[in-house]
């Protein structure tokens, strides 16, 4: 007996199991549109904030210097292959979904190991031109290895995300835009009406 | 009926399960969700044109904190701080340059935004109304006090606004300088609030619209920080002393200079010299514009009010105030040197900007008083005229050197450039009024007056400052308690709206 045939049900039982199926199949995607999970497979930022407690990372990151130019995943994610990018991603959500519907998320989110590399070497993709230094490593010894042996934070403590980022340190989520999509209009209409109608 | 066996019962179960913890699943996500719309969110839905600064608090309390301290008045440096100064006391001079008109009354060194309101009630220029339509001002001088302006302006017409005495609207200006007058309370976004400034923008062909925000950054001050004039001669609003910046041809002082002379205009006829005189009230963002920072893209706001960070969020700091008193996070963002070292290079350019503005004053005090000489003695009009206009142009170029108090920071070399032009000018109206003064049969030197003091000088131009001090006394008792009034009632009925809600 094949195993097709060991769970298809007896023929006066197809009509109420296709049902149930359905039932839990529908029942799913409400789950995945509910919870914006399509979200997930892009880059934009706002993704990360579907769920608030990682609201303190999107506003430090938003007044930071790396705002104009990276997003999230830019750090976060691997970028050697794509497969390993998704992977990575998915391994990463879904621990954080797991967390985030217990309840168990602490007051300051820290990373974990795996995520301590990930993001060391995003920091030397984009800055490979300020890390190495052919000169150096000729005539300082230990270059490399003072180089290579420790996390780019321990220096550099306030980037991007500032040193204190605790779910209570951030007060009201209202930003001005983002200067990339500024209102094009700074005058407000009551002026431009009143100035129009007096001409 | 087939037979129930166990494994259906099994397979009944497991989906009844799996469906309850799907479920589950579902409603944790809509109530965290749900919890989203409370968590991080603003206490208060801002209306436009919220005048109150303190509910706008509500929602921004690093900047709004920040705000509050404009209330500091214990910085000084060489040239300002955020002291009040009394300047004529400071500078005697200036109470001769000004004879005839309001400043020669009182002028102070500025202080915070904070006292906007509070300053203009108390100085003596605003004189002392008994009541709505009395006193000197007109309701235009409100203009740059208060987010109470766009509101009212929104409310009951531009013109309107313009129209009237200042003590007209003295229960409806109560807020000072804040978050309204540059913010937009739905996106935060900066806005121009103030016509004259888009006005302007259209007088010189061009689109307020097209500023870039770094641009922005310095516009929002350039509503206010910038030379103006009350035209009441426009076309379709006789009568109305309209806010106009005299900026179609350009900006420098010859440009505007030869805009006033184009049109006639005069703010006042000077007491002793009856010269046609220009005030400069204070052409910071037009200096500016002429300096090495602006040229460099640095706006008002990078050293004016820099970032600054606490509790790990980088905010703008609205402690608006002289760079001087925060080196660290204005000038040394891009100058490595010690702050000792770049103040001490601030105060230099500021020195030697101030010893020729000083010769500068005591010629034009000289001319003011030889051409009243002359006056005396039986000159014709036809015979001042050019003089007049001599001593026009070379007291309107010293103020505008003067007015911005920043400016000899600013731009020293544009700065150093008008102070000579203005020497030049005044060198000639001396000569011709010498010549002038020679044929009348008076040939020697008309001796420097004693203005040592503030008090001397006043009394030299016949002002008397009790007499304007009991009256000031007189409406701070009676009129102002009553604006006070009428502004609490109105602001009670505004009512504040709470942000979230289930809806």
């Amino acid at each position: 007996m094949s195993f097709l045939k060991r769970i298809t049900p007896p023929d006066q039982w197809i009509v109420p199991v296709t049902l149930v199926c359905g039932l839990m199949a529908g029942l799913g995607f409400y789950v995945l549109r509910v919870s914006n999970a399509v979200s997930y497979l892009s880059d934009d930022p706002k993704a990360c904030i579907n769920c608030h407690v990682m609201t303190p990372e999107y506003i430090t990151w938003d007044h930071s210097s790396h705002q104009s130019v990276t997003v999230c995943n830019d750090c976060h994610v691997p970028h050697n292959n794509v497969v390993n990018k998704y992977y990575f991603k998915a391994m990463d959500g879904l621990y954080h979904a797991s967390i985030y519907t217990m309840r168990m998320e602490p007051q300051t989110i820290t990373m974990r190991e795996p995520s301590q590399h990930v993001v060391q070497n995003n920091c030397i993709r984009c800055h490979m031109d300020q890390v190495t230094d052919a000169k150096m490593s000729a005539w300082v010894e230990n270059h490399e290895q003072n180089r290579t042996s420790r996390a780019c934070w321990e220096c550099h403590r306030e980037t991007p995300h500032g040193r204190v980022k605790s779910l209570a340190a951030i007060g009201a989520f209202i930003e001005p835009l983002s200067v990339r999509q500024q209102q094009k209009e700074f005058v407000p209409d009551w002026i431009k009406q009143q100035l129009k109608s007096s001409k | 009926m087939a037979s129930i066996k166990k494994r259906h019962v099994l397979l009944f179960f497991a989906t009844a399960v799996a469906a309850f913890l799907l479920s589950l699943l579902a409603n944790s996500i809509i109530s965290r969700k749900t919890e989203s719309k409370f968590a991080y969110q603003p206490m208060v839905q801002l209306a436009d044109n919220e005048p109150r600064n303190q509910v706008w608090g509500e929602n921004f309390p690093r900047q709004y904190q920040s705000f509050l301290k404009t209330k500091d008045t214990t910085f000084q440096s060489y040239q300002g701080g955020s002291k009040m100064v009394d300047m004529l006391d400071k500078d005697p001079r200036l109470v001769i340059l000004w004879a005839g008109y309001a400043f020669s009354k009182e002028y102070n060194a500025p202080r915070g935004h904070y006292y906007a309101v509070d300053d203009i009630r108390n100085i003596l220029r605003t004189g002392a109304p008994t009541g709505p339509g009395t006193g000197p001002m007109p309701s235009t001088c409100w203009t740059c006090k208060s987010p109470d302006v766009p509101r009212l302006m929104n409310e009951i017409g531009i013109d309107e606004f313009y129209s009237g005495k200042w003590a007209d609207k003295g229960s409806e200006v109560v807020n000072a300088i804040g978050c309204a007058d540059c913010h937009n309370p739905e996106t935060m976004s900066l806005r121009i609030t103030r016509p004259a400034l888009i006005e302007a923008f259209e007088a010189m062909g061009k689109d307020i619209n097209e500023s870039s925000h770094q641009e922005m950054r310095s516009l929002v001050c350039a509503q206010c920080h910038v030379e103006y004039y009350f035209n009441k001669d426009l076309p379709g609003k006789e009568g109305v002393p309209y806010l106009v910046f005299p900026w179609r041809d350009g900006m420098t002082v010859e440009a505007m200079e030869g805009y006033y002379d184009e049109i006639n205009f005069s703010d006042w006829t000077h007491a002793v010299s009856k010269a046609p005189m220009l005030k400069a009230q204070h052409p910071g963002y037009e200096i500016y514009s002429t300096g090495i920072h602006a040229k460099r893209g640095v706006s008002c706001a990078d050293c004016h009010m820099p970032y600054t960070s606490e509790g790990g969020q980088k905010f703008t700091d609205h402690h608006i105030q002289s760079p001087l008193n925060n080196v660290t996070n204005s000038c040394q963002v891009c100058h490595r040197q010690d702050k000792e070292d770049l103040v001490a290079d601030v105060y230099t350019r500021q020195q030697k900007i101030g010893e020729n503005m000083e010769k500068l004053e005591k010629v034009l005090v000289r001319l003011h008083l030889e051409a009243g000489k002359a006056w005396e003695l039986g000159a014709s009009e036809e015979n001042m005229k050019e003089i007049l206009q001599d001593i026009r142009h070379a007291q309107w170029r010293w103020d505008y050197a003067v007015a911005s108090h920043g400016a000899s920071f600013h731009s020293p070399v544009e700065v150093g450039r008008v102070v000579s032009s203005a020497m030049e000018v005044a060198e000639e109206g001396r000569l011709k009024l010498a010549r002038l003064l020679a044929t009348l049969g008076f040939n020697q030197e008309l001796p420097y007056p004693d203005i040592s003091t503030k008090a001397k000088a006043q009394q030299l131009m016949g002002i008397d400052r009790a007499a304007l001090e009991k009256e000031k006394e007189e409406f701070k008792k009676n009129i102002i308690p009553k604006w006070l009034e009428e502004a609490k009632k109105r602001e009670e009925n505004m009512g504040m709206k709470k942000a979230v809600s289930m809806k």
